[in-house]
């Protein structure tokens, strides 16, 4: 999975700025995502590009249980959040819904990648590879149920192992 | 080896379990409102699936209704088009509602326990991240997303990887009770162990500090657990508990007989094993004023705003924080909490609007009128609450005092409906989030008590209420 870094270089991004309250009457999945980080970075829509990742440092996506926070950001063209923590609510909502991979980062990827950065990102081999800088960085494995999810595409396509 | 009141919980409430696996869990009640729930009905219905225990289900409008005269039509289509779409999906699916024009109406998190919907022992859910309120009553309550909502709405139960126990102790007893609240209480604990502090954990309050707040005040506590990270925060029921919901509308039949089954089983064992712990000692603290963009970012009323380098103690990325923060308050470090004039108050959300939190709050104004350039709002949490205090004469005190009184709503919390801050305004708010943008584009959130709310609407500035007569 190959794609551009957009760098938030601080920790705490919280759900209200990911998709502002207002839009939480927005049932336009198109039309949420032009609003997607506009708390935080109103030229988000015009240099997001399909394929995107995000980076960003500790408890990503803290806050409101709004689920129209990773599907902002899924239909901006968004494929995954790297980021050194996240809130739970926010992780699990992105995993429920298959909307985006919300990867678990170390120090080493945080400080090496950089705005812009292509990446490489293997989820079968945990590794991170950046080909602008030429760096390999190990992501934290999912745990199996949440890779079991993830292949399945979501909740509701995922059939528990009748073990 | 004993268990805490969490696992216990945890433990009657198992329908599946496997080794390195999540559980899946039996819901007692789900809470549904406007926001979070269409998606969760659409997809019932392009699956053909029946919401599976109806009667277990409850819903009410909280977040986008409109706080003024509701006897006018609401003028935001899309809130008009969100409110109908409930009323449509709890009528097709069987679910009690109580409605724009019930007297029942009110945020999902006040409603629940005046209502007697909210039990000890008893796991919860509700898409809203607030529901962690409802832990007061010792339930394990865990606000959820649309995905999760539709999958309990469709079989009752959801998937949950164990979350971990993490006791936090508040010892010590508060000087000034009527000054010195809850709200302090919680925002002193997030500023100690950080947004993140609770991750992956359950909280359990415990101690002479939290054994000593009536229930409307547990509620603020176990509220904000979710800002600290955590998935719930509980606390163990005991005769405030049972007294608060006996005779309410929805209060089961055999009350008393779980009384004593309550009793006997919902408390963590003496040796029981908390994965993490804290402790706070409540009886020098201060009324608590956030100065920055997320409610860790906290200080004493006393004190004067911290340098980024003094907030952060080392670490890079809490300073940029800070220093955005500063950036977006307009704030300087240095400055003193009581030197910040404020532009707008706001006395409501799940975390501080009940009967308690406004009765506390017009003790602060009663006879006096707010700062001529501060415009004020009180939200009651629920139409009841807002009967109660009509009955009590509190609207009068407010309206006196040139506050607004409206009708029970998020309201200014979350930005949803037209209460919102305009860009650059300042606002001293008992909401539970002071988050960029949070109570609308570009305004600036203080989140504080009712009562040092009250003052600071009086003042036109943060004022330390201890040095008032509040008894």
């Amino acid at each position: 999975m190959k794609g551009n870094v957009i760098k938030y270089d601080r920790d705490n991004i919280d759900t209200d700025v990911i998709i502002p309250g207002q839009y939480l009457k927005v049932h336009d999945y198109a039309e949420l995502a032009t609003h997607a980080m506009e708390g935080l970075d109103p030229d988000f829509h015009s240099k997001v590009k399909e394929g995107d990742f995000i980076l960003s440092g500790k408890n990503f996506g803290s806050g409101s249980s709004r689920e129209h926070a990773p599907i902002a950001l899924s239909h901006s063209g968004i494929k995954a959040v790297l980021a050194l923590s996240f809130a739970r609510i926010f992780y699990r909502n992105s995993v429920d819904g298959a909307f985006l991979l919300p990867i678990e980062i170390g120090q080493d990827a945080y400080d090496g990648i950089s705005d812009g950065d292509e990446l490489d990102i293997d989820i079968s081999t945990n590794e991170i590879q950046n080909i602008t800088k030429n760096q390999t960085y190990k992501m934290k494995p999912f745990s199996e149920i949440i890779g079991k999810i993830i292949a399945a595409g979501g909740l509701f396509k995922y059939k528990p192992d009748q073990d | 080896m004993g268990k805490t009141l969490f696992e216990k919980i945890w433990d009657s409430h198992i329908v599946v379990e496997k080794q390195n696996s999540p559980s899946l869990i039996y819901i007692d009640r789900h809470l549904v409102h406007e926001v979070t729930s269409p998606q969760a009905f659409d997809g019932l219905r392009m699956n053909n699936r029946k919401v599976r225990r109806p009667d277990l289900t409850i819903a009410t409008m909280d977040h986008n209704v409109p706080t003024t005269d509701r006897s006018l039509p609401i003028l935001d289509q899309t809130s008009s088009v969100q409110i109908q779409t409930l009323e449509k999906n709890c009528k097709d699916f069987g679910i009690k509602l109580f409605g724009i024009n019930s007297p029942n109406q009110g945020i999902v998190h006040v409603i629940g326990p005046q209502l007697g919907i909210t039990l000890p022992g008893s796991t919860i859910v509700c898409g809203d991240s607030h529901t962690s309120t409802h832990g007061a009553f010792g339930a394990l309550a865990l606000g959820i997303g649309t995905s999760d909502v539709e999958h309990v709405l469709a079989s009752q139960t959801m998937w949950l990887e164990k979350p971990k126990p993490f006791e936090i102790r508040v010892e010590g007893k508060r000087k000034n009770p009527h000054a010195v609240t809850a709200k302090d209480i919680v925002l002193s604990i997030i500023k100690n162990i950080g947004t993140g502090g609770g991750t992956g954990t359950i909280i359990e309050y415990r101690g002479e500090g939290i054994s000593d707040l009536s229930m409307e005040q547990r509620m603020t506590i176990c509220n904000m657990s979710i800002e600290a990270g955590a998935r719930a925060g509980l606390i163990a029921p005991d005769e405030k508990t049972f007294d608060y919901l006996r005779d309410r509308e929805y209060t089961p039949k055999n009350y008393e007989s779980l009384v004593d089954s309550w009793k006997e089983n919902l408390k963590s064992d003496s040796d029981a094993t908390f994965e993490k712990q804290f402790t706070l000692h409540i009886d020098d603290i201060a009324p608590q004023v956030s100065w920055g963009t997320n409610p860790g970012m906290t200080c004493d009323v006393t004190e004067s705003i911290p340098t980024p380098d003094e907030f952060s103690k080392g670490d890079v990325n809490q300073k940029k924080g800070a220093e955005k923060a500063l950036d977006y308050m307009d704030l300087e470090s240095g400055t003193a909490i009581e030197d910040i004039k404020i532009d707008r108050v706001f006395i409501g959300s799940c975390t501080n609007a009940r009967l308690e939190d406004l009765i506390e709050a017009s003790k602060v104004i009663k006879g006096q009128k707010i700062s001529p350039h501060v415009k004020a709002m009180v939200v009651p949490g629920s139409q009841m609450v807002k009967k109660q205090a009509e009955e009590m004469g509190l609207d009068k005190i407010f309206i006196n005092a040139n506050f607004e009184w409206r009708e029970a709503g998020c309201s200014m919390c979350l930005g949803m409906n037209p209460d919102i801050l305009s860009p650059g305004e300042r606002c001293a708010s008992t909401s539970n989030r002071n988050f960029e943008g949070r109570q609308g584009t570009g305004g600036r959130t203080h989140l504080v008590s009712p009562v040092m709310a009250a003052a600071a609407a009086i003042n036109g500035h943060f004022v330390d209420v201890r040095k008032m007569d509040l008894s």
